[in-house]
């Protein structure tokens, strides 16, 4: 009996994971090692601690590296990018569009012509089905090394849904 | 968003070209809009010239023709479950008989795989490329 109590203590004590009864996929993370802040607990910043604690650790990077506005590898407009989704279909490629920086709730348009009919997918960088995001082809062609790219000369490259020369040219690049 | 006068590209073998959707079935929310994978009734607007030797048993339909097709791809940006959105440049479709069977054969370019979610398996198996 007094095992059973020491039992009980050290698990109080523990700060391993607690267990969720009613599902084995749900995740409870540990609690953190410092308690909140008191303004946290009074809501003050409550959006920039979700916006850090919310995503993975590696989404957090992929949002702070590849989709930040001042990184030195971070993804311009007019790359080519291809994603590989959890569930069918798997694995989409585009040119990409724009990146919708909102934090958490980021999102990238990717455009593709596929058996000549153009396809665009709005893919959220921080949503667990997508598993990874491979580069292409920087903006302005070239390999993914160290340079970011050529800058085009408009954020959101949505004059290319009306130009597909200019699409072909940026897949001409790739093939080359 | 396929509604009312809403034109369409027919991307099958059964000599149709070019459907407007006259009405929208069983539709009830969306605002009786029409989306990927829901069936519609249309007018074949242009059709391809039928041979008059026609050696295949495919059935031709004929410019003027009230017939039933299936959405296959929108202009319309469409969510799929995990969240991301998917459109297409133009808006097609697929000509049904009234039990839901094709009319043609063979499908001609890309659908989108919202088809199997709605019960079209037949479709998507058809097609050469599903995204």
């Amino acid at each position: 009996m007094s095992l059973n109590l020491l039992r009980r203590c050290a698990r109080s004590l523990s700060t391993a994971a607690p267990s969720y009864p009613f599902s084995k996929i749900a995740v409870i993370p540990p609690a953190p090692a410092t308690p909140p802040p008191a303004p946290l607990l009074q809501g003050k910043g409550l959006m920039a601690h979700l916006a850090d604690t919310l995503p993975s650790a590696d989404k957090l990077r992929l949002l702070k590296t590849y989709f930040s506005k001042r990184h030195p590898l971070r993804i311009l407009p007019g790359s080519v990018l291809s994603v590989t989704m959890g569930h069918a279909p798997t694995q989409f490629t585009g040119v990409l569009l724009s990146v919708r920086r909102r934090g958490i709730d980021t999102s990238i348009v990717l455009r593709n012509v596929v058996n000549r009919i153009g396809v665009e997918m709005q893919v959220f960088v921080a949503s667990p089905h997508l598993k990874d995001i491979k580069i292409v082809q920087r903006a302005g062609g070239g390999t993914g090394q160290g340079k970011t790219g050529k800058r085009m000369r408009r954020a959101k490259l949505f004059y290319l849904r009306d130009s597909p020369e200019k699409m072909s040219s940026i897949s001409a690049g790739l093939r080359g | 968003m396929i509604g009312l006068k809403g034109t369409l590209n027919v991307i099958d073998n059964s000599g149709a070209l070019l459907i407007e959707c006259v009405n929208v079935l069983k539709q009830k929310v969306n605002n009786g809009w029409g989306g990927v994978g829901d069936e519609i009734v249309c007018v074949v607007k242009r059709a391809r010239p039928i041979a008059t030797a026609s050696g295949s048993n495919v059935v031709k339909v004929r410019r003027g023709d009230v017939r039933r097709a299936v959405i296959v791809r929108t202009k319309k940006s469409v969510r799929r479950p995990d969240g991301r959105y998917i459109k297409f440049d133009d808006n097609a479709a697929v000509l049904l008989n009234n039990k839901r069977e094709m009319l043609g054969t063979r499908i001609a370019g890309v659908v989108s795989a919202d088809l199997r979610m709605k019960g079209w398996g037949k479709i998507v198996s058809l097609a050469p490329k599903v995204i």
